[in-house]
């Protein structure tokens, strides 16, 4: 009977060999399938075994930590005090959706659970802090609640950035999202954010370009003075719409009247008045490469060193080369010309700041949990953006056409304000309200830039001067009262 | 190889059973205790004190039956502690126990010989009968059956309102059916292999010798149905298929066993829902990951999530598989050692079958032949159905994997047959 006992060792044998290629299936080909298959209760317990460190604000108050749960002092849970104030700036850490934002951006720093990678093992090796760190933004709180009232739920973004340092004071969008949402075993709540038409989600404050319309004027203004084609007294001629040559097609201003006597006016009165006649005038004189390169000087056409991915700003200078009805309406924020919300703000911190461009950040400080400091973020210069001489003038400019001009719902008593409205126009659809400037009192001084989409609650007669300077003005008031 | 060979490799087991908790207890930033102790003298002492009865009563037994079940024995027992080190504890005792009994077998057929089984033959088979059937008892009897998730398989002894002991008597059954049909087919094997009758195109023996297949057959089905237990069915199934073939020759006896079992199966699962559940689960897990396929989607997980090299002992999540310390203690093992470990574990039953197998080949007359292919098969057979279910490769079937399961009783009656296995091949060297 040998033969049979042979035959069915080597059947059982075989069924072992079965085995042996179904397990090296299971573990190594469709592992890691297994391993990250969102029913894997394994990714819930790795992250919330994780133990990640706080975020707080400049002033300290705390917007995102991780707590120990009593009954299992191992397993943590993230969450959001502040809920949607900070949710486009610090975003979430979410089993099923991932990181978002700085949460994403940081969280080598913020997570006690290093990799083991070369310098982690060096910082072992010196007995460098190797747990969970907390960071600080430069978001300041008073700043980030008066963008929330000032926006009231209507869509759009604020940012506000400290004009000598480059410190973020405020990036919020709205209509924002409690990212407690996403944070839930049951994906309904995310997918909802997801799938709403108002985009939650998304950070206008850096994520979506928009045309800048009048706001644009500035750079305009800057690419003039700079080139030294103009000076404040410059004189253009005021004609009740400006012709665009090889084109049928013609600039108005926004009254549909001339800018001052119909005759000619002064560059100063015309940037006060926000007149589109003479600076679409002004950039077929200047011309799109000078435009461009002042544009570029300010950080458009380019990756924005952030601590954020930031879309890039567009002033497409090439295609405008030889089209001067394109470069005229170019000029006056219409057309190709489109702009982050960021992007506005750091124009406008950097006239306020001589004209030097600071790098922007949100981050300023890594700390352990003895609060000591790791680390710290200190201001960057970026580069020159315009001479000071240009940066003075267009401060004046600004200033006057707050106090003087479109931009007068901006002004706050005994604080000089300076400031760009801009009223751009959509096809078919209410203009987005824009206003760039800032305010300096004698310890603190702010820039911002303000859009709503659409024209807001105010709808098809919004104006940057109406609807986007007032609330400029209660966000840069939140800054200057805190000192 | 030697018996001092096999001392040595012993000895590594217990080595490797201390390194296992202490790596579990380090992996939990504990620093080694007793239990890495304990769990080390608990290893030496059952297979040292079972190497010793070898070298008393079966000298020139196969030097490898020994380091393989220690070594399967060792990774479980670090499994277990890993996940419940309470059951660790219990399983400990289990050891010495097995052991003891073990020993208590190896002496009374090491002092007559193996054939002394033989004159008990009908005594094994009634003991099998009650001891599937004890579990029935009624559950308030001092000694009374319990049901466990559906199964109705363990005995167990209370007294004053305490339990204090509890059994799978089935499992000792199965050691006693493997030694009755070795015996029965031993003295018959001629005559069912002799085809007398013609039926149509088939050639059938005489029909009176084929009552054990039909008794056989009977008996898993009373299993299957009354006891819900699909595993022990099909593993007593397989294992008399597997041994009439080994006695005959003849693949009609698997052939129509297989098909008697798999028309048993569909009729099972039509009548049964909990058959059917695990027949769904088997095949459509994802579909009812929270309900009929969570046992086998937890399996899934964890394995795929330990990958080539595994997360580490201790380090794993295998608490998330349900049974993890019994049915499931394969995928446990794999995720934690990853395919380095749970292919270790493969080649280690892969081995012991050989060893059984060899056994069998070389035994000196077909009852010590039939014995030991029943009892490797035995083993055999219930590591692939369990390990088989785990990997999605077989429908999932409630059974202990040998010597690894958390549970006293399988461990006593694995115990038994390699002692038993140990002396048959004893008896062939001299």
């Amino acid at each position: 009977m040998n033969g049979p006992i042979r035959r069915l060792a080597f059947v059982l044998l075989a069924m072992l060999g079965l085995i042996v290629i179904d397990l090296t299936y299971v573990q190594v080909i469709a592992g890691p399938r297994y391993r990250d298959d969102l029913r894997n209760p394994r990714l819930a317990a790795s992250r919330s075994s994780t133990e990640r460190g706080p975020i707080v604000t400049r002033e300290g108050v705390v917007v995102a930590e991780s707590t120990a749960d009593p009954d299992a002092p191992q397993t943590f849970s993230r969450s959001y005090p502040e809920g949607p104030l900070y949710a486009h700036a610090v975003g979430y850490t979410s089993l099923l959706f991932g990181n978002a934002a700085l949460e994403s951006e940081y969280a080598r720093d913020l997570s006690s659970d290093r990799d083991l990678t070369i310098s982690g093992i060096i910082d072992a090796l010196l007995g460098r802090e190797q747990g969970a760190q907390g960071i600080r933004l430069t978001l300041s709180h008073s700043v980030q609640q008066a963008a929330r009232e000032a926006l009231d739920g209507q869509t759009g973004a604020v940012v506000a950035i400290e004009p000598s340092t480059g410190e973020v004071l405020g990036l919020y969008s709205s209509p924002s999202f409690d990212p407690a949402e996403l944070l839930g075993e049951s994906p309904a709540g995310g997918d909802a954010l997801t799938e709403d038409p108002s985009l939650p989600l998304l950070n206008r404050a850096i994520d979506q370009i928009l045309a800048p319309g009048s706001a644009f004027k500035v750079v305009t203004a800057a690419a003039a003075l700079e080139t030294g084609a103009a000076n404040p007294d410059t004189l253009y001629p005021d004609p009740l719409e400006l012709a665009l040559p090889g084109s049928t097609s013609v600039i108005r201003n926004a009254d549909r009247g001339p800018c001052a006597d119909g005759v000619e006016v002064a560059l100063a009165t015309a940037f006060r008045r926000s007149c589109n006649t003479v600076f679409g005038q002004i950039g077929m004189d200047v011309g799109p490469e000078a435009i461009g390169a002042t544009a570029d000087a300010f950080g458009f056409n380019a990756e924005i060193p952030f601590d954020l991915p930031v879309a890039s700003s567009v002033f497409p200078a090439a295609s405008l080369i030889g089209d001067p009805p394109a470069t005229a309406q170019s000029a006056i924020g219409q057309r190709d010309v489109q702009a982050t919300p960021l992007q506005m703000a750091m124009v406008a911190a950097s006239i306020a700041n001589d004209g030097v461009l600071m790098r922007p950040y949100l981050v300023s400080e890594w700390f352990d949990r003895d609060l000591n400091i790791l680390s710290q973020a200190g201001p960057v210069e970026l580069r020159r953006a315009v001479s000071p001489g240009t940066a003075a003038v267009l401060a004046d400019l600004m200033e006057d056409a707050v106090a003087n001009g479109t931009g007068r719902a901006a002004q706050i008593p005994g604080v000089v304000v300076g400031g760009k409205t801009g009223t751009a126009q959509v096809p078919g659809r209410a203009p987005h309200a824009w206003f760039v400037g800032f305010a300096a009192s004698e310890e603190r001084s702010i820039a911002v830039a303000v859009v709503v989409e659409n024209g807001g609650a105010a709808g098809e007669g919004a104006t940057g001067g109406s609807v986007a300077a007032p609330m400029a003005r209660a966000v840069m008031q939140a800054w200057l009262a805190g000192a | 190889m030697s018996r001092n060979a096999e001392a040595a490799l012993l000895g590594g087991a217990a080595v490797l059973a201390a390194l296992g908790v202490s790596i579990v207890r380090a992996a939990g930033g504990n620093s080694p205790d007793a239990q890495t102790a304990l769990t080390f003298l608990v290893v030496a002492l059952a297979f040292g004190a079972l190497h010793l009865g070898f070298r008393q009563w079966a000298p020139n037994a196969s030097p490898y039956l020994l380091p393989l079940s220690a070594l399967i024995t060792a990774v479980g027992l670090v499994e277990i502690f890993r996940l419940d080190p309470r059951a660790a504890s219990l399983q400990r005792w289990w050891l010495l126990i097995a052991a003891c009994l073990g020993l208590a077998t190896l002496a009374v057929i090491g002092r007559s010989g193996t054939d002394m089984l033989l004159r008990y033959r009908y005594l094994f088979l009634s003991a099998a009968v009650l001891a599937f059937l004890l579990p029935l008892l009624p559950t308030q009897w001092p000694l009374g059956g319990v049901e466990v998730n559906g199964s109705r398989l363990w005995l167990q002894l209370r007294l004053f309102d305490t339990t204090l002991v509890r059994f799978q008597p089935g499992e000792l059954a199965k050691l006693l059916l493997v030694a009755f049909l070795a015996s029965y087919l031993a003295s018959r094997h001629t005559a069912l292999t002799a085809m007398t009758r013609r039926v149509g195109p088939l050639t059938i023996p005489e029909p009176r010798q084929l009552f054990p297949l039909a008794a056989a057959w009977a008996v898993s089905l009373v299993v299957l149905v009354y006891q819900r237990d699909l595993g022990a069915s099909l593993l007593l199934l397989a294992v008399f298929a597997a041994m009439l073939y080994a006695a005959t020759g003849r693949a009609a006896y698997p052939v129509v066993g297989g098909g008697l079992f798999l028309a048993g199966a569909v009729i099972a699962a039509r009548t049964f829902d909990h058959v059917q559940r695990r027949f769904d689960a088997w095949l459509r897990p994802w579909d009812d990951l929270a309900d009929t396929g969570y046992q086998i989607g937890q399996s899934l997980f964890a394995m795929g999530s330990g990958s080539l090299t595994g997360s580490g002992l201790g380090l794993g999540r295998p608490d998330f598989i349900p049974s993890a310390t019994t049915d499931f203690v394969f995928a446990a093992v794999a995720e934690e050692t990853g395919l380095a470990g749970s292919l270790a574990v493969v080649a280690a039953y892969a081995l012991l079958l050989a060893v059984g197998f060899g056994i069998a080949l070389r035994a000196r007359d077909p009852y010590r032949k039939l014995l030991a292919t029943g009892l490797t098969a035995v083993m055999a057979i219930q590591a692939i159905l369990i390990i088989g279910g785990v990997v999605r490769l077989l429908p999932l079937t409630g059974i202990a994997l040998p010597f690894m399961s958390y549970g006293g009783s399988s461990l006593v009656a694995n115990v038994i047959a390699i002692v038993v296995l140990a002396r048959i091949s004893h008896e062939v060297a001299t």
